[in-house]
């Protein structure tokens, strides 16, 4: 139990030991931008070799180090490999930013990474404290990821609202905490389920209202609803480059966080969390899905569009265990498509611009074919359409549901995923069917897209189509990221 | 079989899109040669399967079988029976009579000839599939080509309509999804292993009030795309604003995927509740007949009256299925067929006329005749088919369902009939505005009459028209085995007793009436 692991922090090593050359390079050196980001490559290149290792040693041990802090399991290692290579593509789509901010450069690649070691952690810890550490080092960097445009009003605004908000929902994640201890005496993960399936809890109260709060501060952090309420505004604010990220980042790592957990800690009493979750996905659903329809900008539509697939994934929580597999799923190809579409977002409206109407859309399959093409498979994907992995996503987690009993939420999810294509293909129709508007027209000539932009999306339409059509090789994986 | 001749039906079209995208931007001219010769290529496919059909089998033919993801039970589940045989046929026929009919598309031609064969290939697949989630994978895949059909190169009002036409039919499948996954966990509570495979879902043990539930749900995905009446609101703007090969398309086989899962499906999986809901379907499609009927006889559209008159002739189709009669349902799918040829032209005939005179409005004509003799020809000789003259093909279809359905509902039937003489009404009626007469405007004096493009596409239509309402036996030979195992299989599961099976009665035209 108490020996050291270096693979257990593996990853997380390599992402803190390129934070810190990339800031001594930057005093030092004064290098140009592009050394600091193959820096960052190679860190990232670095983390996810080490990742696949643990992946590989887990498989067959998983363990426990660090006297009880970090998990070494196949579900620590999924996460930090999914991780690992969303931060590349995250840093590619951003690249264009990044070169904008001139010598901040240096800080924004260390925010990112910094931000992607407390999400690996988040999905590693096996300790609520260290959980909550985890939590804090992600939110922290993303605070100021949001503001790093600190000439805009906007963005100050959204680092603001992110930062209270975010505070207050770490704060009542830290009750949760405090009240799960009360019931069970131990912070382990592990511990807890061991306690809860040995001995039976004879007043839960406290336990039950521990649990409700961990729910609802990690709910805040994938932004579901009633807890969305920052979402919307922060993605808006923040520069396009790094919202999809934001984004991404903080669904993966929030939902490994959660359903890990939800199904090893509090798995005995499946029965009292698993309604309270399809209430709030059911809620996430319809909230994100009709105020969705409502945004005229694309980022904020985006926002709460997550806002419902937070509510998706949700859907198969409510199955436990069985549901963990296909929240990987979802989540992952979802992460891969959001950032896509902010990539898209941030070449048309500009990387650094924080409002992005949809009448810039009109006609951009005509200006820019590879952009719009990109974004009509995104929206495809998104809205469920099949031969996308968004069709199989929503297929397995309604699957599981329907499995545990919740006919009621699958009915809800798969009738609103319908309310939800109206917006999906307003895009589209902007894009293919309407001339460009005479705004756009005179402004226009901006939409050039680069090749790290055009890397990204080409990755990210090959993620979401191969794993809409041979989703094999990913459920493999994903049936054995199990957490210990 | 040597050769996978049902993937390559649904392939080839799709792969024919690839190619037809790839050619040269220099080299325009090769975009129709090449999407006709994929169209008929895949037209010539779909002949080999209608003469290689075992008319003894009543089971699935040329079945493929592949596990995609054997955990979930899903397989790559291909095969053709009585009931998908024309279907397919008619999808492969009237392909590469659209594609003719669109060579003076001029925006984006060649995305417009590969929309074409995307849809082709999905719609094949629709048909074809045996596996729920194959299925819905091609039943959804679709709107999108059709989306983009309207959307793109649709009327004046074809946002509005395409928005509509994909919210409506993807509402429907949502309900469809559910049900599907319904299905597959109680399969995996009966099987022990979860199964989206058709046939092995045929074995299991549906209770009565699941049964109504999942009847509904799968339900109103199809009445959605027959139209069935209420649900038909969607149709007449689809129809209207698409351009001619998608309106032909649209009417001629999209509208067929909702009878044909009414057929395959809710008759098959849920044969209790269909004895039970059967007639409330079966008042829902009369209604259907009467009120499209009545509607488009007050069209001042003429593409929206030939719109109107598919709920109506729909509305036929539903109500032999759901007359669990052999005529019945055997006449549900020869009218399918019946339907999508006639329709079908009267969408093409339409867009000839728009294409010159840029209006659809019948009171912009009068006395076309005079000026377009071979014209009003083709529009009369089609308008005589659409309402079931004795020897052509719809009087075989609607025959076989009035005799079907009225054994069993004798009321619904008589009404039905009405529909008929209301189809004389609406369509001849037209026909006395748009043809007889003087020309007295002066644009009609100067149209030009079909020329021999236009002819080489109605011809062969016309041919199968006269042909199949003179001789239908082979394919009634091909659906009627189809529709006796359908029969069986409701007559074992619920000890429903279908009157005047095959047999009793010689609807043959007389000859060797099996005993």
């Amino acid at each position: 139990m108490t020996e050291i692991s270096y693979l257990a922090i593996g990853p997380v090593a390599a992402l803190t030991l390129g934070v810190v050359v990339i800031l001594l390079v930057e005093v030092s050196l004064k290098p140009r931008t592009g050394l600091l980001g193959l820096i960052a490559g190679a860190s990232l290149l670095a983390g996810f070799a080490i990742s696949v290792a643990q992946w590989v040693e887990a498989s067959d041990d998983p363990v426990i180090r660090f006297r009880g802090m970090l998990a070494l399991d196949p579900f620590a290692a999924f996460g930090a490999v999914v991780l690992t290579v969303l931060g590349a593509v995250a840093l590619l789509v951003a690249w264009p930013l990044i070169v904008e901010q001139g010598r901040r450069a240096a800080e924004f690649i260390a925010l990112v990474l910094l931000a992607l070691s407390g999400m690996i952690l988040m999905a590693a810890s096996a300790h609520f404290i260290m959980l909550f550490l985890a939590l804090e080092v992600a939110s922290i960097s993303l605070y100021v990821l949001a503001g790093f445009n600190r000439g805009s009003a906007a963005s100050n605004e959204a680092s603001v609202k992110y930062f209270l908000l975010g505070s207050f929902a770490s704060a009542v994640f830290l009750y949760g905490v405090a009240l799960s201890y009360a019931a069970t005496g131990t912070l382990s993960i592990n511990g807890t389920a061991e306690f809860l399936s040995d001995n039976l809890v004879l007043e839960p109260a406290a336990l039950l209202a521990g649990i409700g709060l961990l729910i609802v501060g990690l709910g805040f952090k994938v932004s579901a609803a009633p807890f969305h309420m920052w979402a919307p505004d922060v993605y808006q604010g923040a520069a396009s480059g790094v919202s999809g990220f934001m984004t991404a980042g903080a669904k993966v790592a929030g939902f490994a966080a959660l359903a890990r957990i939800a199904v090893t800690s509090y798995a005995p009493y499946i029965s009292d969390w698993a309604p309270a979750v399809a209430v709030i996905a059911a809620l996430s659903v319809l909230v994100g899905t009709l105020l969705a329809i409502a945004q005229s900008d694309i980022k904020r539509m985006l926002a709460y569009s997550s806002v419902a697939h937070a509510g998706f994934i949700l859907t198969g929580l409510v199955a436990g265990i069985d549901g963990v597999p296909y929240i990987w799923f979802y989540v992952v190809t979802y992460a891969f498509q959001v950032l896509g579409a902010f990539a898209v977002v941030a070449v048309v409206s500009g990387p650094a611009g924080t409002r992005s109407p949809l009448t810039d859309y009109a006609g951009l399959a005509r200006r820019a074919p590879v952009l719009a093409g990109s974004l009509a498979l995104l929206m495809f994907s998104m809205a469920g359409i099949p031969l996308t992995a968004g069709f199989l996503s929503k297929l397995y987690v309604f699957r599981e549901a329907v499995d545990a009993g919740y006919l009621w939420l699958v009915v809800l999810g798969a009738v609103t995923s319908v309310a939800g294509l109206f917006f999906y293909l307003r895009v589209i129709v902007l894009m293919y069917m309407k001339p460009q508007s005479e705004a756009t027209a005179s402004g226009g000539g901006e939409t050039l897209v680069t090749d790290p932009i055009r890397v990204a999306l080409t990755g990210v339409a090959v993620v979401t189509l191969a794993f809409g059509i041979v989703p094999g090789p990913l459920l493999d994986v994903v049936t054995n990221a199990l957490p210990l | 079989m040597d050769f996978n001749v049902l993937s390559i039906l649904v392939w080839l079209p799709v792969a024919g899109a690839a190619v037809v995208v790839g050619l040269p931007r220099r080299r325009p001219e090769l975009v129709v040669p090449v999407a006709f010769a994929l169209s008929a290529l895949t037209l010539g496919l779909a002949g080999f399967l209608v003469f290689q059909f075992d008319t003894a089998d009543a089971g699935f033919q040329f079945v493929e079988k592949t596990a995609i993801w054997s955990d979930l039970g899903i397989d790559y589940h291909l095969g053709v029976d009585g009931i998908s045989l024309f279907l397919v046929a008619l999808t492969a026929f009237l392909f590469p009579i659209g594609i003719v009919a669109s060579v003076n598309v001029a925006d984006r031609r060649k995305e417009f000839m590969a929309t074409l064969l995307l849809l082709e290939g999905a719609l094949i697949g629709v048909f074809l599939a045996l596996d729920l989630i194959v299925f819905f994978v091609f039943f959804e895949v679709l709107l999108v080509p059709m989306y983009f059909l309207i959307g793109l190169w649709g009327g004046e009002r074809r946002l509005e309509a395409a928005l509509k036409f994909f919210l409506y039919t993807a509402l429907g499948s949502a309900f469809l999804l559910v049900g599907i996954i319904f299905l597959s966990a109680q399969a995996n509570d009966q099987f022990g292993s979860p199964s989206f495979n058709y046939l092995e879902l045929l074995d299991l043990d549906i209770s009565r009030s699941a049964q109504y539930w999942l009847f509904g749900a799968f339900g109103i995905a199809f009445a959605i795309k027959v139209p069935l009446f209420p649900f038909h609101t969607w149709l007449p703007d689809a129809h209207t604003e698409a351009p001619t090969a998608g309106s032909v398309v649209l009417a001629g086989v999209l509208l067929k995927m909702g009878t044909y899962g009414f057929l395959r499906f809710n008759l098959n999986l849920f044969p209790e509740a269909t004895v039970q809901l059967a007639g409330f379907l079966a008042a829902l499609a009369v209604i259907g007949i009467i009120y499209g009927a009545a509607v488009a006889i007050v069209q001042p559209d003429l593409k929206r009256l030939v719109a109107y008159s598919s709920v109506s002739h729909l509305g036929f189709v539903v109500l032999g299925i759901f007359a669990l009669t052999s005529q019945g349902i055997s006449g549900g799918v020869i009218q399918m067929v019946n339907h999508g040829l006639t329709t079908g032209a009267l969408f093409l005939l339409v867009g000839m006329i728009y294409e010159r005179r840029h209006t659809r409005d019948i009171a912009d004509y009068g006395g076309i005749q005079k000026v377009m003799p071979w014209f009003a020809g083709f529009f009369l000789f089609t308008a005589f088919a659409s309402i079931g003259l004795p020897g052509l093909n719809g009087f075989v279809g609607e025959f076989l369902i009035l005799l079907g359905s009225y054994s069993r509902h004798p009321a619904l039937a008589v009404i039905a009939a009405f529909g008929v003489l209301l189809a004389a009404v609406y369509l001849l009626w037209a026909y006395e505005r748009i043809f007889t007469g003087e020309p007295d405007k002066e644009e009609n004096k100067a149209l030009s009459d079909i020329g021999l493009r236009e002819v080489g596409i109605l011809v062969p239509i016309v041919a199968l028209i006269v042909l199949l309402g003179v001789y239908p036996k082979p394919v009634l030979d091909r659906i009627e085995p189809a529709v006796e195992r359908v029969l069986d299989r409701i007559e074992d599961q619920t000890g429903f007793d279908s009157p005047l099976r095959i047999g009793d009665i010689a609807v043959e035209h007389g000859e060797e009436a099996s005993p």
